[in-house]
């Protein structure tokens, strides 16, 4: 058949043109951070593996590259775990509970998080140095919290309106408090929805910039992608192979980590975007 | 109040208060505080003065600022159309039953893992102009022998930063697309083949129509995205060459950095203002909550 034949090759070259598209600025990132020299494309240049890149960002402690995947890490896990206990809070409230104007919070909520970073930093800025928070982690932890708590209560939302109500009638009547159904009735079933959750906030804070640009000035408190974005060499030429292989060690861990969880945070992301 | 008991009342607002705190101490008060701040003449080391609007026509008399509604506009114009058709390709691709499928939808993730301000720095490298990627494919694919100028020509950066940032964003897109492609009922693409429509008029007259909610909502959303762009172009060009490429964003935080907090918020205000309008219209078009009530 015409058709099939006409498909099957729109087909196979489109999905031929996305794996290069998605695929080929990443392994050139990692082939970058494998190559002795950063000339390996240029008409004279060759390809020679070495792993110098990997051992000069993990053991010369002046590039403070460690310092910065710390602070990454220490960073994103508490924004994540804070912010799903606050969202899964207001995600209970939501679904479950009677009141008036929860409706418009959740409006509300929504229209923050379109918020431009822009209009919010020289406040921020202000606010921290007025309490000496400049360059702490609690300078960036309490900011991303508020940041990432639109998506994840909308996600979570979704998530608990599933959850039939009647396991709640049948917890009060037996005489759990609201909290203890929180924890123990719909934390356990809605707990796919927690993990990637969880998974998207810590990504989202892992990822974010412009806060910590502005609110962290060295390596105290400094995160991967202002690290790697202001990563300069000490002899004027920038030292590619090092900033290509603090790259890869950085995302890859993620990547890995997406890879794994890709089913839930396809959902996740549709959850918050479009409804339920 | 009818319908409401006081018991309730008071559990649904201690359950809601942490969600309330965190969100106006950090972002609604410091958005407040930005339109104030954007009244007064706030200089650092000078004393700081209510000026009323005089921030506000500054702005409307420099070219700077001109230039950089200009140029940010002009990058949703031209990302945002793009992002959204290759989003669409990528999305039914990802929806065709294919043994590529698996590793297609790993692939896809990939640019949207990634932080910006990291694949920017990557794109750096692959637009250098003695070794970087994209001279290399340029020479290879016989365009020319001459390499290109990526970064430090006007319509080069233009361009190298739309392309880095379709790289990153078309993924979210495509998996928006994604859900609302799959939500389609198989039987109404078989049906539509048994009349004898081709391959075009299922997707022309089925899939788009079909789709079209979940294409307002990837729309807005890569809109306001689009509109505050920060991340790449600070590691890209910072706004170069000669301003050229200086987001709204950038153009504001130019103004913080050298202690001109008033003028600052000022540029901010402006950008919120049209984020603002723009997530009603989401808001509207989305016609979220419905279930809720």
């Amino acid at each position: 058949m015409r058709e099939r034949k006409i498909k099957l090759v729109l087909v196979l070259t489109g999905s031929i043109f996305m794996l290069l598209f998605c695929l080929a600025p990443f392994l050139y990132m990692i082939s970058a951070s494998l190559s002795s020299n950063q000339y390996f494309l240029s008409t004279q240049g060759f390809f020679e593996i070495t792993l110098e890149n990997y051992r000069a960002i993990l053991t010369a402690p002046s590039l403070h590259f460690i310092d910065y995947l710390r602070n990454s890490l220490i960073v994103s896990s508490a924004t994540a775990v804070l912010t799903i206990f606050v969202a899964s809070l207001a995600a209970y409230c939501v679904t479950r509970l009677a009141m008036p104007g929860k409706i418009f919070i959740l409006f509300s909520v929504l229209a923050v998080s379109m918020f431009p970073q822009i209009s919010l930093i020289s406040y921020l800025f202000k606010f921290m140095a007025g309490l000496g928070w400049v360059n702490t982690y609690a300078a960036l932890i309490l900011p991303y919290i508020a940041w990432t708590l639109p998506l994840s209560l909308w996600i979570l939302v979704s998530y608990f309106m599933q959850i039939p109500q009647d396991l709640d009638k049948a917890a009060l009547i037996d005489g759990c408090s609201r909290w203890q159904i929180l924890r123990k009735v719909i934390f356990p079933v809605a707990a796919p929805g927690i993990i990637s959750t969880t998974l998207l906030a810590f990504i989202f804070a892992f990822n974010e910039f412009m806060f910590a640009l502005m609110l962290t000035t060295d390596y105290h408190a400094r995160t991967i992608p202002v690290g790697i974005a202001l990563f300069q060499g000490l002899h004027g030429q920038t030292p590619w192979g090092n900033i290509m292989a603090a790259s890869t060690f950085s995302t890859l861990p993620l990547v890995i980590l997406t890879l794994v969880f890709q089913r839930r945070i396809i959902q996740g992301l549709t959850r918050g975007a479009l409804k339920g | 109040m009818k319908g409401y008991n006081r018991k309730e009342i008071k559990e649904s607002s201690l359950f809601l208060l942490p969600l309330l705190l965190f969100v106006s101490a950090f972002i609604l008060i410091p958005v407040i505080g930005t339109m104030i701040d954007s009244t007064f003449l706030d200089v650092a080391f000078l004393k700081k003065r209510f000026s009323g609007l005089d921030n506000y026509r500054w702005m409307i008399r420099s070219p700077g600022f001109w230039q950089s509604v200009r140029f940010t506009l002009l990058f949703v114009m031209v990302s945002v159309p793009l992002e959204m058709i290759l989003g669409l390709i990528f999305a039914l691709l990802l929806n065709e039953p294919t043994p590529a499928r698996g590793i297609l939808r790993a692939s896809v993730l990939v640019p949207w893992a990634i932080p910006a301000a990291v694949s920017a720095r990557t794109w750096e490298l692959i637009y250098n102009y003695n070794y970087g990627l994209a001279n290399f494919v340029w020479r290879k694919l016989g365009f020319s022998a001459e390499p290109i100028n990526w970064l430090g020509s006007e319509f080069g950066a233009f361009a190298s930063l739309v392309i880095a940032d379709t790289w990153k964003t078309t993924p979210f897109v495509a998996i928006i697309l994604l859900a609302g492609i799959s939500a389609i009922p198989g039987e109404l693409h078989s049906q539509a083949k048994v009349d004898g429509a081709s391959l075009f008029q299922r997707f022309a007259k089925i899939t788009l129509p079909l789709i079209k909610p979940a294409l307002m909502v990837a729309l807005i959303f890569r809109t306001i995205d689009a509109l505050r762009i920060f991340d790449i172009i600070y590691v890209l060009t910072r706004g170069g060459p000669g301003g050229a490429t200086t987001s709204l964003s950038l153009y504001g935080y130019n103004y913080f950095l050298i202690g001109d907090f008033g003028y600052g918020s000022a540029v901010s205000a402006v950008l919120f203002g049209v984020a603002l309008m723009l997530s009603i219209a989401y808001m509207k078009i989305g016609r979220f909550g419905e279930e809720l009530k």
